[in-house]
This record gives C-alpha cells, sequence and structure tokens, in this order.
C-alpha cells in the first residue's frame, strides 16, 4: 500500500535516504510501508491472544464474533490492550532499575554518595519484592490521597504487576478495574523512574552538560563506539574508561548521553538509528534490548560494522567485557581503514540533562501565577514512523515558544529538539517570544529555548513538576501544564503518560492508543481522569492531522479556547 | 477474485469495508460508535474464506428483484442495489447462490458489494495483507495456476 509523506525533517537522515535506495537497503520507512494497512483490529485495541483458544478478535460490523471464545467484548479488550501496554511498559522501567541496582550493588562504580546509593538500593530491592513503603515520602500527600481514594497506589511488583497482570487471564473485572490497574502499574514505573533518577544522581552525580549531538560529531580519525538503547550504566561507564585510554570515541543512539564525568553524544535519535551505521565511520556498536531496531545487525553487516550484544556480559566482569569491547573497536578501525567515512555535516550544540535543582523553580512558578507565561508544556516521546521524524516536535516546540508557553523535553524528544538547536543556549532568542525569553533568563545560566530534562527513565520530569507544585503551593491539576507525547512510540510512554495524568497533567497522545475499539472504554478512561485525578488523557484518532493543527488545538487548550474536536478538555475553567 | 490458500481468515477486509464503504464517518475509531452499526459488503467465512459479490453475467438477484432496484451499470457490468427504491422484500438475500446479499434490518436496504465502483480499486483487495483478494478479468484468473 503506498503511503506518501516525508520521512523525516533531519537533513542528515534525508542525506542517506537516496543512498539506502540505491543499494537496496531497507530502512524502518520502507518496512512501514511493507506493513500498511496496519491490522485494524490490534490498532483498536480489539483483538486478543492471551489464551490459546484465540487469537480472537471483536468485529465492531458483525455479530457472529463480537466476542472473544472466553466472552470478553469489545470494551474489555480495549481496556486489557491498554493494561498490556502499560504492564510491558512499567516492566521495562523496572529492568533498566534492577540492573542499575545490581551493577551498584556488586561495588563495580565507585559511588559519589555512598550512603544515599545504598539506601536507594535497599528501597529499588523492596520495590522489586513486594514493599514499596519508600513511596509515600517520594510524593506529596495530596496526590497520595487521591490515589488512595481510587485505590491505585502501587506497593512494589508482586502486589502491583503480578496481580495487574491476571487481569488479562481471565476473572469478571469490568473496564473501570482494568483501567486502575493499568494506572496502578503505571505509578509504579513513575516510582521506579524516580528511584533511578535518585541512584544516578547518588553515583554519578548531577551533570547537565553542553556537547554536540547529530551524525556531525562522528570522528573521520578514531575508532567509534556507539552505544545502542538502554542497558546497565556500570557497563556505560567501563566503556567509556576503557575507551578514554585508548583514545576511541564512544557515542550514544537512544541511550543515557550523561553519565558524569562521561557523555555519550547523541547521534541519531531513534527513528534514524539505523543511519550512523551508512556513514561508515563507526567501527562497533554495543546494543542493548529497549529502543534497539533488530535491524541493525543486518544493516551492520553490509556495512562490516562488528556487533556486540551486552547480552554476552552476564556472567562477566563489566571491566574485563568493556576493555574486550574496546580492543575489538579499535581493531575494527585498522582493519576499516580503507572504507570511505561519509560523515555529513550536521551537528547541533546542546545543553541537556537539566533538573529541578540546577533551575530556579520558584521564579517560573511565579511566572505562571502572574501570569507572564500562559503555561508549561512538555514535550515527550520518541520517534514513530507513523509521522514525518521530528517534525511534530519540532513543530509544536516552535507554535508553543512563539506563543508564551515555556517548553520542557525529555529523553528522545530532547535529542530530536537538539537537532534543530532549540537545546543550544546560544540560540534561546531565535526561537522564543520575550516573555519565555526573560523567564529562561531569570530561571538559570544560560539555559536553551527548551529545557531538557535527561533521560525519561530518570525521573526528572517527575522531579521537576513536583518541585513546581511546591513552589506554587498548588496541585498539579491547578496548574496550566500540558504533556504532549507528539511522535510516542514505546509501551513505557504510554505507561508515562498515564502516571502524569494520574499526578493531573492532562495529557495529548499521538499516535492514537489502542483503546479506540472500546466506546465505553474511552469513556471510562476519561471519567477516570476526570474525576479521580482532574485532568485528561487525550487519545485523538486523527490520523492524518497536521503537526501545525495538533499544535493549534493544543494552543486553544493553553488560550482556554473551546475546541469542538476535545470534547474532554483538560481544564473546566474555560468560559471563565 | 479469491486465492483460497491464500485467504488466512483476518477479517481485515470486513472490517475496512466496513469502515470505507458502510459508514458514514470513514474512520474507523468513529465507525465503531456509529448506530445503526454499518453492514461490511464481504464476508469472511468457513475454510476461511473471503466472499463477495461475483457480479454474476447471469445475476439471479437482478432477476428476482420486483421494481428494479438491483440494477447492472451499462458500463462496467457491476451489480448494484439503489437504495432508494429498494422495498427490502429481500427476494435478492433469498435467490443469491452465494449469499453474499445482506439485508440491513435498521435501515430496510439490501446490502451488497458493489466493488467499490466509485473509488476505483476495491478496497478489501486494497487491504488483504496476504493479497487473497485482487481484482483480476475473468479471463486471467481461469487462466492462473494456483
Amino acid at each position: 500500500m503506498e503511503f506518501i509523506q516525508k520521512k523525516t525533517a533531519d537533513h542528515a537522515a534525508e542525506y542517506f535516504l537516496p543512498k539506502a535506495a540505491d543499494k537496496g537497503t531497507k530502512l524502518a520507512w520502507d518496512r512501514f510501508e511493507g506493513q500498511l494497512p496496519e491490522c485494524g483490529f490490534c490498532e483498536s485495541g480489539l483483538s486478543c491472544r492471551d489464551c490459546l483458544q484465540g487469537p480472537c478478535i471483536s468485529n465492531p460490523f458483525r455479530d457472529a464474533n463480537k466476542m472473544g471464545v472466553c466472552g470478553k467484548d469489545k470494551d474489555v479488550l480495549a481496556a486489557q490492550s491498554l493494561l498490556r501496554l502499560v504492564l510491558k511498559g512499567t516492566m521495562a522501567t523496572l529492568d533498566q532499575v534492577s540492573d542499575f541496582a545490581e551493577g551498584v550493588a556488586s561495588g563495580a562504580v565507585k559511588s559519589k554518595d555512598k550512603a544515599a546509593a545504598k539506601k536507594i538500593v535497599a528501597q529499588i530491592e523492596a520495590l522489586l519484592k513486594d514493599g514499596g513503603a519508600a513511596l509515600k515520602g517520594a510524593f506529596p500527600k495530596g496526590l497520595l490521597a487521591s490515589w488512595e481514594k481510587a485505590g491505585i497506589v502501587p506497593q512494589g511488583v508482586a502486589k502491583d504487576l503480578f496481580k495487574a497482570s491476571q487481569k488479562t487471564e481471565g476473572g469478571i473485572a469490568g473496564v473501570d478495574e482494568i483501567l486502575s490497574w493499568a494506572f496502578k502499574a503505571a505509578l509504579l514505573g513513575a516510582f521506579a523512574r524516580k528511584l533511578q533518577g535518585a541512584l544516578k544522581q547518588a553515583v554519578f552525580g548531577a551533570s547537565a552538560e553542553e556537547f554536540e549531538v547529530n551524525m556531525g560529531v562522528l570522528k573521520g580519525d578514531a575508532p567509534t563506539i556507539l552505544l545502542y538503547g538502554r542497558f546497565s550504566p556500570v557497563l556505560k561507564v567501563k566503556i567509556a574508561e576503557a575507551a578514554a585510554k585508548k583514545k576511541v570515541a564512544v557515542m550514544g543512539v537512544c541511550t543515557d548521553p550523561l553519565l558524569g564525568p562521561y557523555a555519550f553524544a547523541p547521534v541519531a535519535s531513534y527513528g534514524s538509528q539505523e543511519l550512523p551505521l551508512m556513514t561508515g565511520a563507526v567501527d562497533l556498536i554495543v546494543v542493548g534490548d529497549q529502543f534497539v531496531n533488530p535491524s541493525l545487525v543486518a544493516i551492520a553487516e553490509e556495512n562490516k560494522v562488528v556487533v556486540v550484544p551486552t547480552e554476552t556480559l552476564q556472567g562477566q566482569d563489566p571491566e574485563a567485557f568493556a576493555k574486550a569491547i574496546v580492543d575489538k573497536a579499535a581493531a575494527a578501525f585498522s582493519f576499516r581503514r580503507s572504507r570511505l567515512r561519509d560523515i555529513p555535516e550536521a551537528k547541533e550544540t546542546a545543553l541537556m540533562g537539566l533538573s529541578a535543582s540546577g533551575l530556579a523553580v520558584k521564579k517560573i512558578a511565579d511566572a505562571l501565577s502572574k501570569k507572564k507565561i500562559k503555561g508549561i508544556a512538555l514535550i515527550a516521546g520518541t520517534n514513530n514512523v507513523k509521522f514525518t521524524q521530528d517534525l511534530p516536535f519540532v513543530t509544536l516546540a516552535q507554535e508553543f515558544l512563539k506563543n508564551d508557553i515555556l517548553c520542557l523535553c525529555e529523553g528522545d524528544a530532547g535529542v530530536s529538539l537538539a537537532k534543530y538547536g532549540f537545546l543550544n543556549p546560544a540560540q534561546t532568542g531565535k526561537h522564543c517570544s520575550k516573555a519565555v525569553a526573560e523567564l529562561l533568563k531569570a530561571a538559570g545560566k544560560k539555559l536553551p529555548a527548551v529545557i531538557d530534562l535527561g533521560l525519561a527513565e530518570n525521573g526528572g520530569v517527575t522531579e521537576f513538576l513536583l518541585a513546581l507544585s511546591a513552589a506554587a503551593k498548588k496541585p498539579l491539576g491547578e496548574l496550566p501544564i500540558l504533556a504532549c507525547f507528539a511522535e510516542a512510540n514505546r509501551s513505557a510512554e504510554a505507561g508515562e503518560a498515564l502516571g502524569l495524568v494520574a499526578m493531573g497533567v492532562s495529557t495529548f497522545f499521538w499516535p492514537c492508543l489502542p483503546v479506540t475499539g472500546g466506546p465505553k472504554t474511552l469513556e471510562a478512561l476519561s471519567k477516570i481522569c476526570k474525576t479521580k485525578f482532574g485532568a485528561a488523557m487525550v487519545v485523538h484518532t486523527d490520523k492524518k492531522m497536521e503537526p501545525l493543527a495538533k499544535a493549534g488545538m493544543i494552543l486553544n487548550v493553553f488560550n482556554r479556547v473551546p475546541d469542538p474536536s476535545l470534547k474532554d478538555h483538560p481544564w473546566t475553567d474555560w468560559k471563565k | 477474485m479469491v486465492d483460497k490458500e491464500k485467504c488466512t481468515g483476518c477479517h481485515q477486509c470486513e472490517l475496512w469495508c466496513g469502515t470505507e464503504i458502510a459508514s458514514t464517518s470513514k474512520d474507523l475509531a468513529r465507525a465503531i460508535q456509529e448506530t445503526p452499526q454499518p453492514v461490511p459488503r464481504v464476508y469472511v467465512e468457513g475454510k476461511p474464506f473471503a466472499l463477495q459479490c461475483r457480479h454474476c453475467e447471469e445475476a439471479p438477484c437482478l432477476d428476482a428483484c420486483p421494481n428494479g432496484t438491483m440494477r447492472r451499470d451499462p458500463e462496467t457490468g457491476l451489480v448494484y442495489v439503489n437504495e432508494p427504491t429498494c422495498i427490502a422484500c429481500w427476494m435478492c438475500v433469498m435467490v443469491c447462490p452465494f449469499g453474499i446479499i445482506n439485508p440491513s434490518s435498521s435501515l430496510k436496504v439490501a446490502v451488497k458489494c458493489d466493488r467499490c465502483k466509485n473509488m476505483g480499486y476495491p478496497i478489501c483487495a486494497e487491504v488483504c495483507p496476504t493479497g487473497a483478494l485482487s481484482l483480476v478479468e475473468r479471463k486471467d484468473y481461469r487462466k492462473k495456476k494456483f
């Protein structure tokens, strides 16, 4: 099926598209086109593979197969599809947290603050078993009270994830109950992210740093290792240590770029992760699981790049493993000397990894209460091939900054924005309106137009939002803050979005979540969000909506202009 | 035409026919919520096998229709229902040898495939993930080896 849409807004990525076509290399965009049309049942959350009597679907247009063999109807199927997504996302977060805690507990890295690290590792261990007691201190009382009332206070993996996963196994749980379990699992993820952020700070220290991003940072004259995806920070640090001794460059794709004192410059964002291999300037890649496209193996082979999976770490000493990786990279470099290194001249300076402690949060809260700015938008998510790569992020940031809205970003969305100079402190004036520029000047030293709060899994956003709520002395639901997952992709992002809604932050999410097949589920979801958290989860189904139209729709919410396409408006005081 | 070896019974043709042809919103998420429920013109049955109108050269439905509601397009030869004149007598439903004409009880009209005559290419063939449904000339289909 034909699909006509500009593939990417990134010129460096665009440079390689005709080259890939000439060579016959299939990229994510080509594979997406091959998948079209995507299964409508799965897209709407109307399919089920939970038992072996199936697979079942709920056919919206025929009565014979409206229900699965076990009797799940379309609403239950849709609610369970969302729950399944959130469970997977929370497990992805927990996997990272447990890896990190294990690495720290083994003593492989020296912690900056040993006592704090030990305490957090104990908390993580408790969370992974059956107790999330530390949670009570991590969130403000108001939020905890509303979660308690809704029955969704997380209590640890055993009591949350195991039980929640059983809702897809059977039973007569209704839509409301299933959705509540999804929120519970999402909050467990939010708590885990907070712990991971705290542990990172205790072990590596706070680290906002300025560096360059995009493919132009690749080196033509030195062995280069690319770290792909999320994996143990302990191994990453060991690789960086070993590489520094041998003058091997280490960069990253979809991995935490900041691990004090080391920085791994992001070479690409998720959507174009295959392209750095085509430059010829990458000698070896170390790949984790999350965020890594399996297609990398074939493209690496085509370009004679060595691939080292982190799985092989099992049972190995990370230090020895890191040394072996660096040696392999050096050997690969000399072996690949004859290959052309075709590095596009595209790089941009970016200040990433800011945190609430490094910002004058009080001044931001004041600006909100004095209405100097209209609100705060959190731009989050990862590239999704359904949209022109980076274009939704860039359009939203551009439109918001012009219209007196302070923008925050996190994770891969940050990398995408960095490529276009939104995180370059020297370009602040170019993107922002006067009000935002003034606020940025007051809120910190040399801040870029968009404030990057670090990797999503480090909970920087939660920390900032809670600090802001404390400074403004108002619950988050009463502050004009919106989260925009402009091009979401990972299951963890669905979980994160639900967690933000539970904190009272209304959230826009694209592409639409697999709940649209159940009208009652959609209704229940919006009712829970509204009555229990005072926020809205906007699941928009229009696939062809232009980024500018999306920005306009969200701006309408900030400007309190009623929009007929938004029946579930985030704020009730529109008419005031 | 349907290649029965390739049909996996995924029901995508039904789903998208129901959305693109039968619904008023033409958007899956909204079509699901429509009342009356959209009635797709293609069915996946039994083996699995996707069934839609064969547009027979000697169509019994044309003969059975008492008031000329069932018509053949002189240009394309496609058989279609002129919905405004349908009296819901269901004669066509009874005589169709393939059982592909469906009574729409809520709208009181007979519903059948018109091979997307206004779209240029049938949606069921467009969305079929395995290529089991395809639009080929009858004489070519007979020559095709499966």
